[in-house]
């Protein structure tokens, strides 16, 4: 297999001409109770399909079903798991996005998949492999309040054993590829050995698909090369220009499969071609090509949906690029 | 300046009324004249003029009527900045981003105008109010600069020559808004520096408003901000904040939020003299101003009145206490 390209995780929502508005007008009418929530999820499939032909038609070999359906990282799965309720609204990391606060009232509980039917929905209308993409244990736990546990450790245990019942459930439904996001490690590396003993229990027996984990919202620096125990077959991180994790990757070899973010989703400057094809040749002196994934930094959601779709057909492009120098 | 002990204030937008809104609409569509739209922002700003001196506020605001993003206004009104695609903000909510294109320039004064107007209104002193450069490079696009310091810096050069204007215009007082320093710790040391450009030279009072973040990790640090004053959202917050103020006291003037803006529930009288008298453990009178915990504007106009007669009202019977 070559070099391949996939996004970070979501796509924008909406885009600038009416005709991509319909989930914003869609949404509206529900609050007004103008529509049914039957109406609007013909709206957020019809919306999910449109995201994945977009990511096709610029070029990636691996899609999302575009997280068209979440609110925010952690709504969207804590409100399908027993024990929470959802509070007030906080800042997401250092973006100008925001989540709502999931609060531990119970013990949480696994009931039944919360993303298999979106997969199979996502797989049933793309060409190419659909990557689950879901908040990882550590990363809930850490922006969760929790007010039922007397330990943090046990939070994390039980929303460890919580995202091992759902990535095994992807998995049994065919899904080949699964991204876990768990950007709050990176602000909490203090946290590391319970980090790895958490995904432990995630990773337990799971051998059919090949999970990500996707570590972005700083760098790696402290964490590598230990990151490398972490029983999942890929790691994503940020590598877009002069950021940081380039010197922490030179300390050591790198023993897994990369997703590297080199394309900036958190800025609409573009990157030139030629800037992602020197950076992907000084990554061969770290890891294979061959297995390497190509992605953007982060989510498509801090960008305008058109500057979304040139920053993936330039990622297409560059890698198009490179495909065809290895070959020749 | 001639102020009350407490002087009672706001973090500067007020809601719009429903006729103002339609009219932003119908500009939009191109079916009114931008001097038809003036005329309305200008009697709403009289109606909140009159409002805020009606129950009593020491410190006047012009309400932002003429705005719509604190931070989008400026970039409208810079050279360099243009305008994004929509950027989703949380659920069905999208914002466009500035996207910095160009060197930054001020071509004219942005504000001065309507500080001049609102302050023909009143007798009582009226905040200029501006967005501060951290906040304005934080939530842009940069396509121009090499670096996010490279934009800031520029961006407070910018916002010092504006200021400098509305202090030549006398405005005694100016507000320059910096809701994104409590987001990223490490940046802080940027944010000082820019402020100390934007404030360098000014004889004017100068406040900053700082909105909920990750205080403890910016706290006492943020201190060295060079402003007169530090404005914090409080209420939402429980005053959790004021615990930190027995580790390390509070050198500056504060701005005590004592409003949940993002409620729609109204304090009681009693609830905001509590959140008073917690903050005098900790901070001397003199150095309390009383204000909400942000600007108003997402709350409905008798919403936002309502909540506004309480802290005034609460104040004035503070006062009283305090001899």
């Amino acid at each position: 297999m070559a070099l391949e390209t996939t996004l970070a995780g979501a796509y924008p929502k909406i885009g600038d001409s009416t005709e991509e508005q319909k989930l914003r007008r869609a949404l509206h009418q529900f609050d007004k109770g103008e529509i049914s929530e039957e109406d609007l999820d013909l709206i957020k499939n019809g919306v999910t399909e449109e995201a994945i032909r977009q990511q096709i038609e610029a070029g990636l070999d691996v899609v999302t079903d575009g997280l068209i359906r979440w609110d925010d990282p952690l709504t969207y799965l804590c409100r399908n798991i027993t024990g929470f309720e959802t509070s007030g609204l906080l800042r997401y990391f250092d973006t100008n996005t925001f989540y709502r606060q999931p609060i531990v009232e119970s013990r949480l509980e696994w009931i039944k998949p919360i993303l298999v039917s979106d997969y199979q929905f996502a797989q049933a209308k793309s060409t190419k492999p659909v990557k689950a993409v879901l908040t990882g244990p550590y990363t809930i736990a850490k922006l969760s309040r929790n007010r039922f546990y007397r330990e943090f450790k046990q939070l994390a245990f039980d929303l460890a054993h919580i995202i091992h019942k759902e990535v095994e459930a992807l998995e049994a439904a065919g899904c080949r590829y699964i991204q876990l996001d768990e950007p709050a490690i990176l602000n909490h590396k203090h946290d590391f050995n319970l980090f790895l003993q958490m995904y432990e229990i995630v990773a337990a027996q799971l051998s059919k698909a090949e999970k990500t984990l996707q570590l972005n919202f700083g760098n790696l620096e402290g964490l590598y090369p230990k990151v490398l125990n972490i029983p999942v077959e890929r790691l994503g991180f940020e590598l877009t220009k002069n950021h940081k994790n380039w010197d922490v990757i030179k300390s050591a070899p790198f023993t897994k499969k990369m997703m590297a973010g080199v394309v900036d989703a958190r800025n609409t400057k573009m990157e030139s071609e030629n800037d992602l094809v020197q950076a992907v040749h000084q990554l061969g002196e770290y890891t294979s090509l061959e297995q390497l994934w190509l992605s953007t930094s982060h989510s498509l959601e801090f960008l305008p949906r058109s500057n979304a779709r040139k920053k993936l057909e330039l990622l297409a492009s560059a890698a198009k690029q490179l495909r065809g120098a290895s070959v020749s | 300046m001639n102020l009350p002990v407490l002087p009672t204030t706001t973090v500067g937008s007020f809601p719009k009324p429903d006729y103002l809104t339609k009219a932003r609409f119908q500009f939009s569509k191109n079916q009114i004249s931008k001097t038809e739209l003036e005329e309305l922002e200008k009697k709403a700003t009289k109606e909140w003029v009159d409002f805020q001196e009606e129950i009593g506020i020491d410190i006047l605001v012009d309400g932002e009527m003429y705005r719509g993003d604190m931070v989008t206004y400026f970039a409208e009104n810079f050279k360099g900045f243009e305008i994004s695609g929509l950027v989703r903000s949380y659920g069905n909510r999208y914002y466009r981003k500035p996207v910095a294109v160009a060197e930054i320039e001020r071509v004219n004064p942005v504000t001065v105008e309507w500080f001049k107007f609102t302050q023909s209104l009143t007798q009582k002193p009226v905040k200029g109010m501006l967005t501060g450069p951290y906040t304005i490079m934080d939530w842009s696009f940069d396509e121009f600069y090499p670096t996010r310091r490279d934009l800031c810096l520029r961006l407070a050069e910018v916002v010092h020559d504006e200021a400098k204007d509305l202090e030549e215009a006398g405005a005694q007082y100016i507000q320059i808004d910096e809701p994104a320093v409590s987001v990223r710790p490490e940046e802080l040391e940027l944010a000082i520096e820019a402020m100390g450009i934007v404030t360098s030279g000014l004889k004017a009072y100068t406040l900053t408003h700082i909105c909920y973040g990750d205080f403890p990790k910016i706290y006492p640090k943020m201190l060295d901000i060079p402003v007169n004053q530090i404005d914090l959202e409080l209420s939402n917050n429980e005053f959790d904040l004021l615990d930190l103020f027995k580790k390390a006291p509070f050198t500056r003037d504060i701005g005590l939020g004592v409003l949940d803006v993002h409620s729609h529930r109204t304090e009681t009288k009693d609830e905001v003299k509590a959140r008073i008298q917690k903050a005098l453990k900790f901070i001397p009178k003199e150095k309390i101003y009383v204000s909400p915990d942000c600007g108003l504007k997402t709350r409905e106009v008798e919403e936002a009145k309502a909540k506004l007669r309480v802290m005034v009202e609460a104040t004035k019977e503070m006062r009283e206490t305090l001899g």
